[in-house]
């Protein structure tokens, strides 16, 4: 049975589902004014997230079960949360990958939006994906992409538009708010990559190190002359990591080594022994502390704007 | 009881042989057009009740009819399969719902039915137990195959192997219930459900093995080039899903290239559903698309036009019948004539004779009209089914 709310309770309520995580499904818990129950929404990953709360604003109850504290592009739900996904009006995935599990569990595809389908000519395979052969299937890799697709900030406009179409199409009465909405954030990410395009330009071809091979879209974007290492943030590198990072200056003397989250302390002073400072470019693939979606990204920038200033006075 | 209808009794039931012929005349008389009506209708509706909540069926070129009870009965052999790439084409369409089917495999006589998410809300199907399958390698059993079974949420299926001597076919997968749907009476109550990648894995499209990458692998790897791994025959492969191996299955090549044996498309308006026909009107097509209603009202017009046939001989029938059971019962007559003469020297009543005959011919009548409708009832209970397990095997 539905349950009915004064509108003043609602308002409440919406505040205080507002403030907290959205992990739980919440969408039977309010009636919009129109007498409508807001769309569930189900989401893989953070970006998708804050687009289709920004889109749909409280006309949906977005959910995304991931804990706080792992990379939902590794994450592997219980079959209990899967269920929950399968209740869901849309299931939003990221696309090009993204997300493995989604591959594995049973969705109700009709419900599922790709929301990187319609430029997958545009997405990046990834290199060092292993090809093997056993049986009689004959060789086979398993044909892996970059999937962190939203650190390009156009393709990143383009998913949201994918995500509001997926919201018209289920509630199609709300169409055209929708629309707005994904036009004022598209607008917002148009000027995102601008600031990008700003703060890389004096980068030039100066070289650059990431941690970790997940920015594959910011350095194709902005033509960034970057090697990607397999350091993680919380953990030492080992006597073989730095010697192979020294010998990898020998030919690509780079100054900068950008990090998913700030590294070990140690670590960042060694590095700086090695004339590399160490910034954070957050992927944002789950919720941060210090802010929602282009919160982070607006840090991220603000990140290389510093590089670029570097990289100017050199 | 009344005299006459006593005397009655006992002349019947001392002269059991002959009342019982004439019993079971009647009865046959009675029967056999009635009850053959209400068999071909009841199964005509039942048949036609699936078939018409079936909007349209996609698959190979070939017998329709085959792909009809197939898809909708899950019976027959399967089908010629088509690529899963037809179901993203009808989705990609917008005209359609589509609801791949892949039918090929068994588990202890029950069909496995590979399928999506969206079968279970097209039918109606709701688990009474357990929940809908979340990963590869669950399962979510019908009602009656779940108690023929006996199985419950927990326990595990294996599929059966395609032939027994098909060494290097698939291997039989140890499935896990998670879920028994609510009866529905009908072909999905013996039905197991798998996701249809489940149904792949099953046979052989899709793994899982060891990491060829991890410690302990060396064993079956012959060579590791730059990107490259070549194991041999002795890789180990998984043939059962658990929480610890699910995220070493995957599937090769595209997906799109998959089989299914059929695809259910549910249009959305009338007009969808003219425009998806007309898209696969071309002759080159390899795959067709029909209405299962038209399919099986082709074959319930073959039947019923058998069961004219048959309705008329049994008319004939039942006339001769009628007739040799009147004769019978005017040749006992001549034989009992002194019988009936004594009854009247004793002081007997034309009309008390005449009664105790008329009940004779009365009881024979009524016992044999309470048998013929009792085998109505009978038909009309177990028929449907019976005729569907003959028509579909």
């Amino acid at each position: 049975m539905k349950r009915r709310f004064p509108v003043r309770m609602a308002l409440g309520t919406a505040v205080v589902l507002a403030c907290s995580p959205a992990t739980e499904p919440n969408s039977n818990a309010l009636e919009l004014p129109n007498g409508n129950r807001p769309l569930a929404i189900y989401v893989v990953n953070h970006p998708l997230q804050y687009f289709a709360e920004r889109i749909g604003a409280q006309q949906v109850s977005v959910s995304f079960p991931a804990p706080g504290d792992v990379d939902p592009a590794h994450w592997s739900p219980e079959p209990e949360t899967i269920a929950a996904y399968q209740k869901a009006d849309r299931i939003l995935l990221n696309g090009a990958g993204y997300a493995r599990w989604t591959e594995r569990a049973t969705l109700p595809r009709s419900r599922c939006v790709d929301t990187a389908a319609t430029f997958r000519e545009r997405w990046i395979p990834v290199e060092d994906d292993v090809t093997h052969r056993h049986g009689p299937t004959g060789e086979h890799a398993h044909g892996r992409f970059a999937s962190n697709t939203w650190l390009d900030p156009t393709l990143a406009a383009r998913q949201v538009g994918a995500v509001a179409q997926a919201l018209s199409d289920a509630r199609p009465g709300d169409a055209s708010t929708f629309e707005t909405r994904s036009q004022e954030l598209q607008q917002a990410l148009s000027e995102l990559d601008v600031r990008l395009a700003a703060a890389t330009l004096p980068i030039g071809h100066t070289p650059l190190l990431f941690s970790h091979p997940v920015y594959h879209y910011l350095i194709r974007r902005y033509d960034l002359n970057a090697v990607s290492l397999h350091w993680e943030p919380d953990e030492a590198p080992s006597d073989h990591d730095w010697n192979a990072l020294e010998k990898l200056l020998e030919t690509h003397p780079a100054r900068w080594l950008i990090w998913e989250a700030a590294p070990l302390d140690a670590v960042a002073t060694r590095l700086r022994t090695l004339g590399i400072e160490s910034v954070v470019f957050d992927p944002s693939g789950n919720a941060s502390e210090t802010g929602d979606f282009m919160t982070v990204m607006g840090q991220n920038a603000a990140a290389l704007e510093r590089i670029a200033a570097d990289a100017g006075r050199g | 009881m009344s005299g006459p209808l006593y005397l009655a009794w006992r002349y019947l039931a001392h002269h059991r042989i002959k009342t019982g012929i004439l019993v079971a005349s009647i009865t046959l008389i009675a029967f056999l057009p009635i009850g053959l009506n209400v068999l071909v209708k009841q199964s005509a509706a039942e048949l036609t009740a699936r078939a018409a909540s079936t909007p349209l069926l996609i698959g190979a070129k070939g017998s329709r009819l085959e792909l009809t009870l197939n898809s909708l009965y899950f019976e027959t052999e399967p089908p010629e399969s088509m690529p899963y790439a037809e179901a993203n084409r009808i989705a990609a369409s917008g005209l359609a719902d589509a609801i791949p089917l892949q039918i090929r495999f068994r588990a202890r006589n029950h069909p496995i039915v590979g399928t999506t998410l969206e079968y279970f809300d097209f039918r109606g199907l709701r688990p009474a137990s357990g929940r809908a399958m979340a990963v590869l390698g669950e399962c979510v059993v019908g009602h009656r195959a779940a108690r023929d079974l006996g199985v419950a949420p927990g326990d595990t299926l294996v599929s059966s192997p395609e032939t027994i001597f098909d060494l290097a076919g698939s291997y039989p997968l140890e499935m896990k219930v998670v879920g028994v749907l609510a009866p529905v009476h009908g072909p999905d109550d013996d039905a197991i459900f798998v996701d249809i990648r489940t149904a792949w894995i099953l046979q052989g499209l899709g793994h899982g093995h060891q990491d060829l990458s991890a410690r302990g692998a060396e064993a079956t790897v012959l060579s590791r080039e730059e990107g490259r791994v070549t194991a041999n025959a002795a890789v180990v492969e998984y043939n059962v899903i658990t929480t610890e191996n699910l995220e070493s299955f995957h599937f090769h090549g595209d997906v799109d290239d998959y089989p299914v044996t059929a695809v259910i498309a549910v249009p959305h308006n009338a007009r969808s559903r003219a425009l998806l026909m007309g898209r696969y009107g071309g002759t080159d097509q390899t795959v067709q698309i029909f209405r299962p209603d038209q399919v099986m009202a082709d074959l319930l017009g073959t039947i019923l036009s058998i069961q004219q046939y048959v309705v008329a001989a049994m008319l004939g029938v039942s006339v001769a019948t009628l007739a040799m059971a009147t004769l019978v019962f005017w040749l006992s007559l001549r034989l009992r004539r002194r019988e009936i003469e004594t009854l009247f020297k004793i002081g007997g009543a034309r009309s008390s004779v005449s009664a105790l005959l008329a009940s004779e011919v009365a009881l024979v009548l009524l016992l044999g009209l309470t048998l013929a409708g009792g085998l109505t009832l009978i038909v009309q209970r177990f028929g449907a089914a019976a005729i569907r397990a003959v028509l579909l095997t």
